[in-house]
């Protein structure tokens, strides 16, 4: 039964292109897909290594320009030189954003585990904060407030068949879906390899973990350079699939709006920022027709402190545990088997 | 199987949503309107959002295009880029609008601008001023607002009479502000005008004594500002507290003088302004019949007449486009596009009519409006002798 | 042609041999950075009454207190509503600001964050971002997204002394804040609450056990926090424009001056938003003002690295 669920939603998934003829719920889903793969990032420093990172869409955003600028080309003066740079197939864009990220993750991982909790925070938010006011003040590297428009699709070449470029919302769609399966993986790849283990170890109590011989900074720059990476790799679809990218893509609403996805879903499970991805993806569309913008992000926010009232440890837990009440209430062996954690190590 | 039922019915709210809204036909022609109605330019987003619905309802009152009723579709852009884009890919893709209006800003525009190329919609801008929005090769671009390059131009014909030394540039930091300084400032360098300091100022900024205190300890004798008019009261508010003395003349026309005068006081004597319509005295304006008509349902919806400077555009804009469908015959993009060059109808500040602009084959349409001087004095706004 | 008796022309004169390079032309900077400092001195008094704000909640509760902006944005709206719409007093409008900062915290404090006080702090924090949220667009609901001015009674020319101008509004506000942060160290050092409070933010089991009714100082100290931020706002309300999303930036520059001044010290937070105020000003007006705004951010990041407990804490243990 574990089995053929996901299974089934997959299928599902990759056939809504198939059936689904309004382009604009197409593009919400592109974009809420964009999100959860950055809120899976997120969900590995938050969830498993307990890391309040709240700049996380810093990483995001160094992916997009990254990705952008080096399809973009650009032309600045650093320190008396010009650096020029011509431009660059956008698959490598993808891969340089993603290394950017991941070297941006490296560079915040070793500053800022120096310290811990709410000064953490805050680090992370100045992180992002400065990054968004560089993008908006260089202008000569990254157009600021007028944005980097026109950044071109993916080109995808295929040896002997020619290339192929992706224009159509459909084939964003499948990209979004296969980067975001990927991301899926690797993530529950490593969550459930003992450096997972060790990183869940951190989070439950670090002096313990540290003392039997848990190298504490090892693992949480190692978590954050994923995780940025990852981030990195989301914001370059974003930049490609949108065309355009301006500095506001880092203010802090970005961020919040991944946490929330991470934290309603159920942080430090696999499926958490997918559910509250869905749910806050989809909110503002459905409320849109009815509301005015101030009172749908009021519902937004309601929505929010309600689900953390109620649900407080998030909706996949919740959903998690219900099952096992009731499938063990009903005898069944299967109800042990769904009720399995999806959290490695929780248990002894 | 809990979960199973919550996510089928997400998908089956989702997919019904998703019907609902896109079924409703009427027989109405739309016209998608971008603007910021929230955010750092608020103000000015719903100034000319309101003076295109009093077109439209006129437009309605008088029978309408071909047969059918105007219908605004307006979105908001809150005054970001991204959202711009966002938005304007919605009113192409869900609402099926075959003509827009917008997007204020001229990042707001320049981000929209690659949608048109990619769905073939042409678009009216009404206000954005950066040159970039004409010349970038995009023929389903028609402007009706001066790009600042042409304002700069115009000052050029009375810039003698003011006998400017020196001047210093404070600029809202986007493509409308560095575009101003960038302009005005080849222009000021043709007439012999020193350029000092060009200071910017994010667009959200609210506390500009920074750079006010520079400009201060400079040697220039005329400040020029361009910006919208919440920082342009903050600006004159702050640059009274210290003691400002220079000449200020302001560019964009986005400057609202009468929200100047009502919210920075005193601070405001004293200052000129570039502006591109007159509603102090609508004899000056081009066709004053149709300026005292507009500015008389202005004033019975309600409005504040500061919006008046702003709101024109919006209004201008709404007619330009139902001129251009009702030549084109049919609600159509493709045809809408190929109608607007055959245009001619009077606004608010001079005839309106499309030349080409930008490189050969993909030209834009360009208007070119006039502009008009003006002072403020004791509170009160001044024209000086046309 | 003789200057003498004329000082406009010796003003000329002198000005241009200053171009020319033939006079020390220098007084002009200095002027300038006097210029620079006054204004900071005056924004410095209003970040630290932020900044005490928040480091007492910070301190005390250790939420991370996303509110804290809103409650500023909402000091402003009240002093506007009071004179603008109701077109009373623009004092009597500061004073309610205040209580109404007031009692909103505490009711805050008792609706969303006291049944939460066993959950872990991102959750908590989540719970403040709703309340932020919800806050923001209220203000957005109620008075539309344009920015609105607040009139005040002061007069427009300011005062000035020697090459220094200052607006008489920003010396009252100066003078408000500076009496405020006063208060606040009456209160915390002098007053049974304020030892109660500090003795909750050094142990609260302890505290607990000698006697301290942890939930009513967890409510007073709320309230009290967001009084003092409903008070910046109201006090810089009338200095720029009020509009609804004018909290966002002054959070995070709150927690900037948290950073600085180390937790829970209000000394501390009443220096660093000095500090921030004159870095602010200092970058802006000699390296870009463009980047301003970063310049709090990126002394977080630098004190960060370097002293993370704050320039003024003692050594107190990380985290």
């Amino acid at each position: 039964m574990k089995r053929v669920l996901p299974a089934f939603w997959l299928v599902v998934f990759f056939t809504v292109p198939l059936w689904l003829q309004d382009q604009y719920i197409l593009h919400v889903l592109i974009t809420t897909g964009i999100f959860i793969i950055a809120a899976m990032s997120l969900n590995l420093l938050l969830g498993y290594t307990g890391q309040l990172s709240l700049g996380h869409v810093a990483f995001f955003g160094i992916g997009a320009y990254a990705s952008a600028l080096t399809t973009l080309g650009f032309d600045v003066e650093l320190g008396g030189f010009r650096v020029v740079h011509e431009p660059w197939p956008a698959i490598i864009g993808f891969f340089v954003g993603i290394v950017i990220a991941g070297m941006s993750g490296y560079l915040i991982g070793r500053l800022s585990f120096k310290v811990r909790g709410a000064y953490f925070v805050i680090v992370t938010i100045s992180f992002a904060e400065v990054t968004r006011l560089v993008a908006l003040n260089w202008v000569e590297l990254t157009q600021g407030p007028l944005a980097l428009t026109n950044i071109p699709p993916f080109t995808l070449g295929f040896p002997g068949l020619g290339t192929y470029t992706l224009w159509s919302k459909t084939a964003y769609y499948y990209l979004v879906g296969v980067v975001g399966l990927v991301t899926y993986l690797v993530i529950s790849r490593l969550v459930g390899s003992y450096i997972g283990r060790a990183m869940i170890a951190l989070k439950e109590n670090e002096s313990l973990a540290s003392s039997v011989g848990i190298d504490v900074t090892r693992y949480l720059v190692l978590a954050a350079v994923v995780s940025a990476a990852i981030a990195g790799a989301a914001g370059s679809l974003y930049a490609h699939y949108l065309k355009i990218i301006d500095p506001d893509i880092f203010l802090f609403i970005y961020t919040v709006t991944m946490v929330i996805m991470v934290i309603t879903g159920g942080k430090g499970t696999l499926a958490g920022p997918i559910v509250g991805g869905i749910i806050f993806g989809f909110v503002p569309v459905i409320v849109r027709p009815f509301a005015a913008p101030a009172v749908q992000w009021i519902l937004y926010g309601g929505l929010m402190i309600l689900i953390v009232f109620v649900l407080p440890q998030g909706i996949v837990p919740a959903v998690e545990r219900w099952l096992a009440n009731w499938t063990q209430s009903k005898g069944k062996l299967a109800g042990v088997i769904l009720a399995g954690n999806s959290k490695p190590g929780a248990g002894k | 199987m809990r979960q199973y039922a919550t996510r089928m019915a997400l998908a089956t709210i989702i997919l019904a949503a998703g019907l609902i809204t896109g079924a409703g036909a009427q027989e109405t022609i739309k016209i998608g309107v971008i603007q910021p109605l929230t955010g750092a330019f608020a103000a000015s987003g719903n100034y000319v959002a309101n003076g295109a619905k009093i077109a439209a309802d006129e437009i309605n009152a008088k029978g309408g295009v071909l047969g059918k009723k105007l219908e605004l579709v307006i979105e908001d852009n809150k005054s970001n880029p991204t959202e711009a884009a966002t938005v304007a890919e919605k009113l192409i893709v869900r609402d099926k609008v075959p003509v827009m209006m917008g997007a204020w800003g001229s990042g707001f525009t320049l981000a929209i601008m690659p949608k048109l190329m990619e769905y073939k919609v042409p678009m009216l801008v009404e206000t954005s001023s950066a040159g970039k929005i004409t010349t970038s090769g995009n023929p389903y671009i028609f402007r009706i607002s001066p790009p600042s390059s042409v304002e700069a131009v115009a000052f050029a014909k009375i810039i003698d009479k003011l006998k400017i030394g020196k001047a210093d540039f404070l600029v809202v930091n986007n493509d409308w502000g560095r575009g101003a300084a960038d302009d005005f400032g080849k222009m000021f360098k043709e007439h012999n005008i020193k350029v000092g300091l060009v200071e910017t100022m994010d667009p959200p900024a609210q506390d500009m004594s920074a750079q006010l205190a520079k400009i201060k300890a400079s040697d220039a004798d005329t400040l020029i500002i361009t910006t919208a008019v919440e920082q342009l009261t903050l600006i004159f508010k702050q640059a009274a507290a210290l003691g400002l003395k220079k000449r200020i003349i302001t560019t964009g026309g986005s400057q609202n003088p009468d929200q100047l005068i009502e919210q920075a006081g005193a601070a405001a004597n004293d200052t000129t302004h570039i502006t591109f319509f007159t509603p102090w005295n609508p004899n000056v304006s081009a066709d004053p019949a149709m300026a005292k008509a507009f500015i008389e349902e202005w004033k019975k919806r309600g409005h504040p007449f500061a919006g008046l400077t702003e709101s024109f555009r919006g209004y201008d804009g709404i007619r330009t486009i139902a001129a251009a469908i009702t030549k084109a015959g049919k609600a159509e993009p493709e045809a809408i596009r190929a109608a607007f060059w055959q245009v001619e109808i009077p606004g608010m500040n001079g005839p309106i009519k499309f030349n080409k602009a930008g490189p050969a084959g993909q030209e834009s349409g360009q208007s070119n409006p006039g502009i008009y001087l003006i002072k403020i004095e004791n509170g009160k706004v001044v024209l000086p002798s046309a | 042609m003789s200057l003498r008796g004329d000082p406009e022309a010796q003003f000329h004169t002198i000005l241009q041999m200053a171009r020319a390079g033939c006079i020390d032309a220098r007084d002009e900077q200095v002027d300038q950075f006097f210029q620079h400092l006054v204004n900071a001195v005056v924004l410095g008094g209003t970040y630290a009454l932020l900044g005490i704000g928040l480091t007492l909640i910070f301190g005390i509760m250790r939420v991370v207190n996303f509110t804290h902006g809103e409650l500023y944005a909402f000091g402003a709206y009240i002093v506007y509503l009071v004179g603008a719409t109701l077109g009373l007093n623009f004092f009597l409008g500061l004073v309610v600001a205040v209580i109404a900062g007031v009692l909103l915290g505490a009711l805050i404090e008792i609706t969303l964050l006291r049944p939460m006080r066993s959950a872990d702090i991102d959750t908590v924090m989540l719970v403040m971002i709703g309340a932020w949220i919800v806050m923001q667009n209220t203000e957005l609901l109620i008075w539309g997204g344009v920015a609105k001015a607040i009139v005040t009674p002061f007069p427009d020319a300011p005062l000035v002394i020697g090459p220094v101008s200052i607006s008489w509004l920003r010396l009252f506000v100066l003078i408000v804040a500076l009496l405020l942060i006063i208060g606040s160290y009456v209160l915390i050092h002098r007053t049974k609450l304020g030892k109660a409070m500090r003795a909750t933010f050094q142990d609260t089991d302890t505290a607990a056990l000698m006697g301290v009714h942890i939930k009513g100082i967890h409510t007073a100290t709320f309230a009290i926090g967001s009084g003092l931020a409903a008070a910046a706002g109201a006090l810089l309300g009338p200095v720029f424009l009020v509009t609804p999303t004018m909290g966002d930036l002054a959070s995070l520059k709150a927690f900037a001056i948290v950073i600085l001044g180390g937790l829970g010290n209000i000394t501390g937070a009443t220096i660093g938003g000095f500090i921030l105020a004159l870095v602010e000003e200092i970058g802006a007006g000699y390296i870009s003002s463009g980047y301003r705004d970063a310049m709090g951010f990126l002394i977080i990041i630098v004190v960060m690295l370097f002293k993370p407990s704050g320039l003024f804490a003692r050594a107190e243990r990380v985290g």
